[in-house]
């Protein structure tokens, strides 16, 4: 019982990080605050890929132990069962290092924009840059 | 007058319009949770049969034909049985890089900044710091096969030394040294050019001998008897290096570390050079 309700707790909190940072991106005006509400969206993002690979009872990472560069002897069926019985999902930590890179690096292509908006215009707050748009069309 | 009112009008609408598509999103994902079964609270008992599967045959070494020789099964589903997707992935990388580069297009570096940074103490920490740094960097991306971690996070931790000595340091120590933005950007394109010819290898050793070989293929398969070996031998010591994994790795760890480096870089440049080189002083 105690179990449900604590995987409750942490899916529901996840949930509720995702629905608000999704509004906070749309609705915050300054767009550094939006770049942390996006980083904040995929490390969540993350965080769910993970927890849904999780499984009850003994948790190991999916790395067979106790091999080296020079120590790699033959390994039986009965070392794999206990072993794919053990380990969790790696299913989605390898969707989760891939989207870390690939976050980052979209995350670091905004920060320029960024920057250039700001050496634009001299702000980062969007109701601003709209206005100052309209004053030089005029 | 009349403006300024219709624009708060459309702002209070699109908060709405904001604030009942995040609560319909929380709705969707509690029912998915709740009635679809794709994620169990309390989590499932054991794991699932996808996942068992990869779990039982990446290191399994009486079914040859199913593994990719390597202890590690995140890094084997990643440059393995899911390498196409990897490679892709490695192109969108390569292309958040490209574009951040277009925005200072324009700036042609020069040798005009000094290494200065921070006090003398923090200056010598950092020093004696950035030696350990990129050591474990590479041994995360040469242990890629046996240990967690691989050449993505190699890289990621050596752009960690580059924020180091940019904040510590000042940019002046990479120009100094000569790490220009072709330079590094080469680097870069070294890697990902490693990755594509270890992907096409197979294929283009198979044309010539007339046998079957496929993009990214790391072991031999009956129907595919090309294959890049797992052990080699060192002065009668038998070393795993997993087939194509260890070569991936070193190469995806120079593709993401140099990209991250000239990215920081380009990030800390002074207000004047980001202004001449995405060309708003023209």
């Amino acid at each position: 019982m105690i179990n449900e309700i604590l995987w409750s707790y942490i899916y529901a909190s996840v949930i509720a990080i995702i629905a608000i940072t999704i509004y906070g991106m749309a609705s915050r005006p300054h767009i550094t605050k939006k770049l942390i509400m996006l980083s904040i969206l995929s490390d969540t993002a993350c965080l769910m890929a993970v927890l849904i690979g999780v499984h009850s009872g003994t948790i190991k990472p999916p790395v067979f132990p106790g091999i080296s560069f020079t120590n790699h002897p033959q390994v039986g069926t009965a070392e794999l069962d206990i072993f794919s019985y053990e380990a969790v999902d790696p299913i989605p930590q390898v969707l989760v290092v891939t989207a870390i890179v690939i976050g980052l690096a979209v995350l670091l292509f905004l920060s320029y924009i960024a920057i250039l908006l700001y050496q634009k215009y001299g702000t980062l707050d969007v109701r601003l840059i709209e206005l100052r748009r309209e004053w030089d069309s005029v | 007058m009349s403006k300024s009112k219709a624009r708060e009008n459309r702002d209070i609408t699109k908060e709405i319009i904001v604030a009942i598509f995040a609560s319909l999103l929380i709705i969707v994902f509690a029912s998915a949770i709740l009635f679809s079964g794709a994620i169990a609270i309390p989590p499932q008992p054991t794991n699932r049969p996808l996942a068992s599967f990869y779990l039982r045959t990446t290191y399994n070494w009486e079914f040859k034909w199913l593994w990719s020789s390597s202890p590690e099964v995140v890094t084997s589903i990643l440059w393995d049985h899911r390498g196409i997707d990897t490679v892709y992935e490695t192109g969108v990388f390569f292309f958040a890089i490209i574009g951040a580069l277009m925005l200072i297009r324009n700036y042609k570096g020069g040798s005009k900044y000094k290494a200065v940074g921070m006090s003398i103490i923090a200056r010598s920490v950092t020093k004696i710091t950035l030696v350990s740094i990129p050591v474990i960097a590479l041994s995360i991306a040469l242990h890629g096969h046996l240990t967690p971690g691989g050449g993505f996070q190699g890289g990621s931790v050596f752009a960690v030394s580059t924020l180091l000595v940019i904040i510590a340091l000042g940019l002046g120590f990479f120009i100094e040294r000569g790490w220009t933005k072709h330079r590094l950007l080469g680097l870069h394109t070294l890697g990902i050019m490693i990755i594509g010819f270890i992907a096409l290898s197979l294929p283009i050793i198979g044309f010539f001998r007339s046998y079957c070989g496929y993009i990214m293929q790391n072991q031999w398969k009956p129907w595919s008897p090309l294959g890049l070996g797992y052990v080699f031998n060192l002065f009668g010591i038998e070393i795993l290096y997993s087939g194509s994994l260890l070569f991936l790795n070193l190469a995806g760890f120079l593709a993401v570390s140099a990209g991250l480096t000239l990215a920081f870089i380009a990030l800390a440049l002074p207000k004047e050079d980001i202004r001449k080189g995405g060309g708003l002083d023209d």
